[in-house]
């Protein structure tokens, strides 16, 4: 059981759930955004007791839920276009080692820009103070990376 | 919350089924309004009644048996099944696994533990005479406490506990609920 006091998981599922469906649907399109979503709340599921705080949970749904987006693209791609063996089917230890691994491809910028939402879950005009930017620019960096990363996604 | 409820479904009977859900709760509509009732791997290990916050008592079960707690009727439908056919009169007591993990005192645990062991649909004891079965004679106001933070009313049936002075005495769920129990019980048997 863990050490930290975290709130009952469906709590968090009845309070984000809404956002994190439009998150998945805009990472994944309409038509897989819902296995998408479901998928990440497993996922988040099995590795909520292993958290040790209980800080910024909804940035961390929005990180596992951009994880799997990622990952769900890469299979889907697999089944398309090879017989490639799917990886093995190993959960990452840590989700910000995951996340991490994936925005690599970034520039900085839009790293830096993807760590202030969905590390430091800032809202835009947080993002925008700590960027030097206006907001509309903050919420241009956070999408143009997030599309970057959809096509890179389709295209890896 | 707008996510589609086969999204959900799906979600929490995927946990169950890994054995990753510590707890699964429900809400179960009854003729005494509608309960809370959670249930973990070994049994149910709370029941709630409409008065009580449902975050504040998701939150003590989650700190007592740990936080992958889901909601699912489908997961619980023996259980909901079992407790519907009590308040219709067709089950004396729900023969329902319970699990008293949130009853930290020892000696709460075994005064519930004996509570619905021994004391049946249709009969009611006294907290004095309930302190005698457990060899604690003196201990009739500790049943009382044991009886007051019971975690599981109705399915450990603290509500046929009565005070030696007469009356119904008070209940956790009010005392009209209590009558309304005892109520049921004395037709059902």
């Amino acid at each position: 059981m863990s050490t930290v006091a975290l709130p009952p998981f469906w709590s968090l599922v009845e309070a984000h759930g809404d956002e994190l469906l439009v998150h998945a649907r805009r990472m994944a399109g309409d038509a897989h955004g819902e296995d998408v979503l479901q998928d990440a709340l497993l996922r988040a599921l099995r590795a909520y007791p292993s958290l040790r705080h209980a800080d910024h949970l909804r940035a961390w749904l929005y990180r596992v839920t951009t994880t799997t987006a990622l990952d769900h693209h890469r299979a889907r791609k697999r089944e398309v276009l090879t017989d490639e063996p799917p990886a093995p089917a190993t959960e990452p230890e840590h989700y910000d080692d995951a996340f991490e691994s994936i925005i690599r491809v970034l520039p900085d910028t839009a790293q830096t820009a993807l760590r202030l939402r969905f590390v430091e879950d800032l809202d835009y005009d947080g993002i925008a103070r700590r960027l030097g930017c206006s907001v509309v620019a903050a919420r241009q960096r956070v999408s143009t990376a997030i599309r970057t990363l959809r096509n890179q996604g389709i295209a890896a | 919350m707008t996510l589609p409820a086969h999204l959900l479904d799906a979600l929490a009977s995927a946990a169950v089924r890994e054995g990753i859900a510590d707890a699964v709760y429900t809400h179960l509509p009854t003729p005494i309004g509608t309960l809370l009732v959670v249930q973990g791997q070994r049994g149910i290990l709370r029941v709630g009644f409409p008065e009580e916050p449902e975050d504040r008592l998701l939150a003590q079960v989650a700190a007592g048996v740990g936080p992958r707690i889901v909601a699912s009727d489908r997961e619980l439908a023996a259980t909901r099944d079992a407790l519907s056919a009590y308040f219709e009169g067709d089950d004396e007591t729900p023969a329902l696994p319970v699990d008293l993990a949130l009853v930290r005192s020892p000696f709460r645990r075994s005064a519930l533990e004996t509570l619905r062991a021994e004391i049946h649909a249709g009969d009611v004891v006294t907290y004095g005479k309930l302190a005698d079965r457990l060899g604690r004679p003196r201990a009739a106001r500790a049943v009382g406490s044991a009886c007051a933070t019971n975690p599981v009313p109705i399915v450990v049936p603290c509500h046929r506990v009565v005070p030696g002075s007469g009356g119904v005495g008070s209940y956790a769920g009010g005392p009209d609920r209590k009558r309304a129990l005892l109520a049921l019980e004395a037709r059902t048997r």
